[in-house]
C-alpha cells in the first residue's frame, strides 16, 4: 500500500465535494473520488446534491468546494467581448466556474462571490454538444478555450477534463484547442495526436506582480519551464500579459520577465501573445480593495472605457504597450503580438498598423493558430 | 421585566443625572420647559435605586427642566443595574425621539463595549432604525474604530456618515491631515467622500502620505481662509481632484486652451466625449434662427482652417 499523495498546493483548501444526483455515478464524479481517495485528501465529506437543488451552500473560511454538477447551458460560447474594442474572438468551451487560485486582479472574484469550483460534470452532453458544431462543417475552424470562466489546468489533476477534451478533439483536425492557466500540470500531453492543433497557454506578469498579486500559483519559472517541455514535445504556445498592471518599477518587472521569456523559447514556438491592460467591471474595485487591502494598483488613473469598464488612461496604457512591443520586437515578436481589448487608436499608435491590416484580429489569429 | 408599576416624586436635586447610558442626555429645550411650566411632567421619567439615592435611567431633559421650574419630578422606579438593561430602557423611552447619525453612533458607542457583533445587531440597530447588514449598519461599524474627535465632526453636521469607510482606510496620519477641512466647514455629502476619497486614492496611487499629497497640491489651510466656505470647499475638491487623476486634468486642460482658441468668437463648443479613450471630438451649435445656422456654417469653415485640431486629436502629447 502506498502512502497517500499530497494534492497540488493550489488544490489544497477543498474541503468538500458536491456531487449532483445524476451525476454521482459519472466516469467524472468516479474520476475524482478515485483520485482523491488516493491523496492526503481522501477523507473529505461527499454530498450528493438532490435533484432540482439549484445551488449549494458552502461557507467555511477559506476552505473551497469542489462541486461535480450536471450543466444545463450551452457549452460552445462565444467571448464576451465587446464591440467597442477588437476581440480577440475565440470560441469558449464552458467546463466550469471559478477557480482554486487567488489573484487579486481577477474578475471571477466579481462573478462568483462564494467558494465553490464549478465543474460540469455531464461530459456526454459537453461532447454531444461540441460534435454536432464542430462537425457541421468539416471545413469551418474553430479556435476554443477552456480559460475564460475558469483557470484551463487548475483542476487537473483531480478532472483529467483537457486530456479528455483533447482525446476528443483529436477527431477535430478543424479545433484547435487553447488551455490557459497559471498552474503547471501536463498530464494532458500524451493524449494529443496533433500537436498542432493544441495551444498550450499561460499567463504572464512582472515578477512583482506575480509574487504580490497573485496566490497559489506556480512561479513565472515554472510557467516558462512547462512552456519549453511543451515547446519540445512539438506544441506551440500562447504567451497572455494579463492584465500588465501599471505599478511602481513596471518597466524593470516587466523588462525582466520579458528577457526571461526568451531564456526558454525560442519567437518561432510562440503561436501568439497577447497584451492587456488591467481593466475591469466598477463593481470589482471596491471586491478588490477588500479582498487584497495591499493592491494599491487599482488607485492608479482610470476612467470608464467605451464598454463602461474601467481601464487605465490612455496615455499610460500606450506608454506601457510601447515599451513591452519594443522589449519583445527587439527579441524577434511581431506578427505574434496583439492587444486584447484595445481600439484601432492604440493598435496603430503601438504597432503602426490596426487589425484590418491583418484581416482582421479574429482572423489574423485563427491563421496563427493552424499555423498558418 | 424591569419596569416596576411604582412611581415616587423627588426634588431634580436628588436624582443623580450621570451615566454612561444617558448616551443623548441634553438640556432642555426652551418649548419643552414651557410645555412642563404650563402642564406639569406629563411623562414620568426612569429612576433606580441605589445606595447613594436615586438614579436617573432616562429623562435628562425633563428632570433638568423640571429642576429650573423648581417642581418635584415624577419617576418610575426601575429594577435593574445592569448597564445592557439600563441602555435599553434608554432607548425604549427615547424611541419617538428623531435620531441623526450622530446620535445612532453614540448609542453604538455605548452598547460596543458591553455586547458582541450579533447581539449588536439583533438588540441594538434595530431600535436606532438601521436594518443589520445595510450599508447604514456598515458605515456605522466603521464609525466606531475612529476617534471621538471625529463623532465631533458628525455630531456637528460637517462630515456625513458616507465618509466613515473612506475615514477607516486611512491610517492615523492621514487622518490629521485631513481633520482641519472638517473643524471649521460643513461639507456635503458627496463633496466630503469626493475629497476625502480622491485624497486617499491619491496617496495611494503615488506611494506618498496624505499629508504630502495635499502640500503638493496647494491644499494648505491658510489661503483659503480668504475665501467663502462654499468657494473654499469647491476649490479643496478640485485640488482633491487634481491630484487625483493628473495626467487626466493635464490633457483636459490643454485640450481646453486648444479647444477655446479654436472656437474663438463662434458659437461652437468642442468637447472631448469620452475621457480621451478615443480621439474624437464633440461639436456642437445651438441655432435659434436662419441667420445663426449661417453664420454657424461661415463659422465652422473658418475654424476648419485654425491650426489647433491636431491638438485636439492628439492631447496624449504635451504640445506645450
Amino acid at each position: 500500500m502506498t502512502d497517500p499523495s499530497p494534492l497540488p498546493s493550489h488544490l489544497r483548501r477543498i474541503a468538500q465535494v458536491f456531487v449532483d444526483e445524476s451525476m454521482a455515478d459519472s466516469p467524472l464524479a468516479r474520476r475524482v473520488r478515485h483520485r482523491l481517495a488516493d491523496s492526503t485528501h481522501g477523507h473529505i465529506p461527499w454530498t450528493v446534491v438532490p435533484a432540482g437543488a439549484d445551488r449549494v451552500h458552502f461557507d467555511r473560511g477559506a476552505d473551497q468546494a469542489l462541486y461535480l454538477k450536471e450543466y444545463k447551458g450551452k457549452f460552445l460560447r462565444f467571448c464576451p467581448g465587446t464591440r467597442a474594442y477588437h476581440c480577440c474572438a475565440y470560441r469558449i468551451i464552458h467546463i466550469g466556474e471559478n477557480c482554486p487560485m487567488a489573484c487579486s486582479y481577477c474578475i471571477l472574484q466579481a462573478y462568483f462571490q462564494d467558494r465553490v469550483l464549478k465543474i460540469w460534470a455531464n461530459q456526454d452532453d459537453l461532447f454531444t454538444q461540441l460534435g454536432e458544431a464542430f462537425s457541421a462543417d468539416r471545413s469551418t475552424r474553430f479556435r476554443v478555450g477552456t480559460g475564460e470562466f475558469t483557470d484551463s489546468l487548475a483542476l487537473e489533476h483531480l478532472t483529467g477534463y483537457s486530456r479528455d477534451l483533447i482525446a476528443f478533439l483529436n477527431d477535430h483536425d478543424n479545433v484547435v484547442l487553447e488551455l490557459k492557466s497559471k498552474v503547471v500540470d501536463l498530464s494532458w500531453m500524451d493524449a494529443a495526436k496533433r500537436t498542432d492543433r493544441v495551444l498550450p497557454a499561460w499567463s504572464l506578469n512582472a515578477p512583482f506582480i506575480n509574487e504580490h498579486e497573485e496566490f497559489h500559483v506556480s512561479t513565472l519559472t515554472e510557467r516558462l519551464e512547462a512552456a519549453r517541455t511543451c515547446a519540445r514535445a512539438g506544441f506551440r504556445v500562447c504567451l497572455h500579459f494579463d492584465p500588465i498592471i501599471h505599478f511602481p518599477g513596471w518597466r524593470e518587472g516587466y523588462a525582466q520577465t520579458i528577457d526571461m521569456i526568451f531564456d526558454y523559447l525560442t519567437p518561432d514556438q510562440i503561436a501568439y501573445m497577447s497584451l492587456g491592460s488591467f481593466r475591469c467591471m466598477p463593481q470589482l474595485t471596491p471586491i478588490i480593495a477588500d479582498n487584497f487591502p495591499s493592491a494599491t494598483y487599482i488607485y492608479n488613473e482610470f476612467v470608464p472605457g467605451l464598454d463602461g469598464k474601467a481601464r487605465l488612461l490612455r496615455p499610460l496604457r500606450l506608454e506601457q504597450f510601447t515599451f513591452m512591443v519594443d522589449r519583445l520586437r527587439a527579441h524577434g515578436m511581431d506578427r505574434q503580438l496583439y492587444f486584447c481589448m484595445e481600439s484601432s487608436e492604440v493598435w496603430q499608435q503601438v504597432f503602426g498598423h490596426t487589425p484590418r491590416h491583418l484581416g482582421g484580429l479574429a482572423n489574423h489569429l485563427m491563421a496563427r493558430a493552424f499555423g498558418e | 421585566m424591569h419596569l416596576s408599576n411604582e412611581t415616587v416624586t423627588a426634588p431634580a436635586s436628588a436624582i443623580r443625572t450621570a451615566g454612561a447610558h444617558l448616551f443623548w442626555a441634553a438640556e432642555p429645550s426652551p418649548g419643552l420647559i414651557r410645555s412642563m411650566a404650563r402642564h406639569g411632567q406629563a411623562q414620568a421619567v426612569l429612576v433606580r435605586e441605589t445606595a447613594d439615592g436615586l438614579a436617573l435611567v432616562a429623562g435628562y431633559a425633563r428632570v433638568a427642566a423640571q429642576g429650573q421650574l423648581g417642581q418635584p419630578v415624577l419617576a418610575r422606579l426601575v429594577e435593574t443595574a445592569d448597564p445592557v438593561e439600563l441602555g435599553l430602557l434608554y432607548l425604549a423611552d427615547n424611541s419617538l425621539r428623531p435620531l441623526d447619525d450622530a446620535m445612532r453612533l453614540a448609542a453604538l458607542r455605548y452598547f460596543r463595549l458591553l455586547l458582541d457583533d450579533a447581539q449588536l445587531a439583533g438588540e441594538v440597530l434595530p431600535c436606532l432604525g438601521v436594518t443589520p447588514g445595510s450599508r447604514d449598519a456598515k458605515l456605522l461599524a466603521d464609525w466606531l474604530t475612529l476617534a471621538d474627535s471625529w463623532q465631533g465632526h458628525l455630531a456637528a453636521g460637517r462630515v456625513p456618515l458616507a465618509a466613515g469607510t473612506v475615514l477607516t482606510r486611512m491610517d492615523e496620519a492621514d487622518r490629521l491631515a485631513v481633520a482641519p477641512f472638517f473643524a471649521e466647514l460643513s461639507w456635503s455629502r458627496s463633496n466630503a467622500v469626493n475629497l476625502l476619497t480622491w485624497l486617499y486614492e491619491a496617496s495611494k496611487m503615488t506611494g506618498r502620505p496624505v499629508a504630502e499629497v495635499m502640500a503638493d497640491s496647494g491644499m494648505s489651510h491658510g489661503p483659503l481662509r480668504e475665501l467663502s466656505p462654499k468657494d473654499a470647499m469647491a476649490r479643496l475638491t478640485a485640488l482633491a481632484r487634481e491630484a487625483r487623476q493628473p495626467t487626466l486634468r493635464a490633457m483636459q486642460t490643454r485640450f481646453d486652451t486648444a479647444a477655446r482658441k479654436l472656437v474663438a468668437d463662434t458659437r461652437w463648443r468642442v468637447a472631448q466625449p469620452d475621457n480621451f479613450e478615443t480621439n474624437g471630438v464633440e461639436l456642437t451649435v445651438r441655432i435659434a434662427d436662419p441667420g445663426q445656422l449661417e453664420q454657424a456654417v461661415h463659422d465652422l469653415q473658418a475654424m476648419a482652417d485654425r491650426p489647433h485640431w491636431h491638438q485636439l486629436w492628439d492631447t496624449t502629447a504635451d504640445h506645450d
